[in-house]
């Protein structure tokens, strides 16, 4: 995968779980992290969340909203699409040679 | 719900973010604690905190914070519902709290540092008076301005050291009843005599004038001019010794640090010297 935010290192993966989670909407904390333990079934611990939430808010591809009693919703960028949609063409194309490596080797 | 103080263990918690990142994510992030909990997540917290502190400036990055410092688009955040959160200033300005804890800190070493000097200086020998101290009597000629007799033998009574300064060639000359007068002996030729008596420490006084002898007033123990323990007397020892030099300068230094012991009382043939008088007189003879 080429790396489209170098600087997100070991919260790569967390990353690109808040960007999805973030697709459908704006999200405060909790929610996301709900949401991520819902669709991906690893949750994600507060820390390494906030931790994500500070490197995509300095790349551009999150944007914080008006806080919400006390919980400040993010919503996703265009930026933030755009690095996500690439990330998953990526993710993509390496499923599609796995799976054809894969297949190839139960011949 | 947004006037709840949060629990204890959250603040703690919060406390081990680096201030910058508290003001920009400590509210939601104290909101978010509140609706999970911390249960499992202490680990994943503290290596946040560390990450943060090692990234210091990224929260001043996020455009919120960027918001916050502008004037006009600031927005509106709720005041001090979090003590321990709010009223960061945006970065590079030094907060009224940071402030205080900095001088705090600044006073504590300095106090500290304070009381590490006194204590070493207080280990460091530095006697300036009393004994063990170098006492500087001044050249000869001071001396003698001060006891013109000091050259015909007379011992000098210097009372800061306790000592009775003696120039031996004329002293024994005038102990023998002769008058010689050396005005310009060598520190060898000098003694300081401690006139503490070795019996029991009561001042020795000056030599009466009939027979040159220091003889103590408590008990009667009685030295020749040098110091030496005659027959006369319980001490069983001379007088004791502090050691004598005269610096380049011509200053005659009495070190109360260094002390010989009185030679014992061995009989009359064994003192240095015996002056004529009859070995058992006394100066109340």
């Amino acid at each position: 995968m080429p790396p489209r935010t170098p600087d997100l290192g070991r919260f790569a993966e967390p990353a690109m779980l808040v960007l999805v989670s973030l697709s459908d909407g704006p999200k405060h904390g909790y929610a996301i992290m709900a949401d991520v333990e819902s669709f991906s079934r690893a949750p994600m611990g507060p820390g390494t969340l906030y931790a994500v939430l500070a490197r995509l808010e300095e790349a551009g591809h999150v944007a914080p909203l008006a806080v919400d009693d006390r919980r400040r919703p993010y919503r996703i960028t265009s930026a933030g699409t755009a690095a996500m949609r690439q990330q998953l063409d990526a993710m993509e194309r390496f499923v599609r040679v796995g799976r054809l490596r894969v297949r190839g080797a139960d011949r | 719900m947004s006037g709840a103080r949060p629990p204890l263990r959250h603040r703690l918690i919060l406390r081990v973010f680096p201030p910058r990142w508290r003001y920009r994510y400590g509210e939601e992030f104290l909101a978010l604690l509140a609706e999970r909990g911390i249960s499992g997540d202490l680990l994943d917290v503290l290596a946040a905190a560390l990450d943060a502190r090692l990234h210091p400036r990224r929260a001043d990055r996020t455009a919120l914070t960027r918001l916050a410092a502008a004037p006009v688009a600031a927005p509106v955040r709720s005041p001090a519902a979090f003590g321990i959160v709010a009223a960061g200033p945006p970065a590079g300005i030094l907060s009224r709290r940071a402030f205080m804890r900095r001088m705090l800190a600044v006073g504590a070493g300095l106090l500290s540092l304070e009381f590490l000097t006194g204590t070493l200086s207080f280990l460091w020998p530095n006697i300036r008076e009393g004994l063990g101290a170098q006492f500087r009597l001044g050249s000869l000629a001071d001396v003698l301005a001060a006891q013109p007799s000091f050259a015909t033998g007379r011992p000098y009574p210097y009372n800061p050291a306790r000592v009775f300064l003696v120039n031996v060639p004329a002293a024994t000359a005038w102990a023998s009843g002769e008058e010689r007068a050396v005005p310009n002996p060598s520190a060898d030729e000098i003694l300081a005599l401690w006139r503490k008596c070795p019996h029991l420490g009561c001042l020795v006084p000056l030599p009466c004038d009939e027979i040159s002898r220091y003889q103590c007033r408590c008990h009667r123990s009685t030295y020749n001019i040098l110091g030496e323990k005659m027959k006369e007397g319980p001490a069983e020892r001379g007088l004791d010794r502090f050691a004598v030099r005269i610096d380049d300068d011509g200053t005659v230094v009495v070190d109360t640090s260094q002390i010989t012991r009185g030679a014992p009382n061995l009989g009359p043939s064994r003192l240095e010297f015996s002056d004529p008088h009859p070995w058992e007189a006394t100066c109340d003879a």
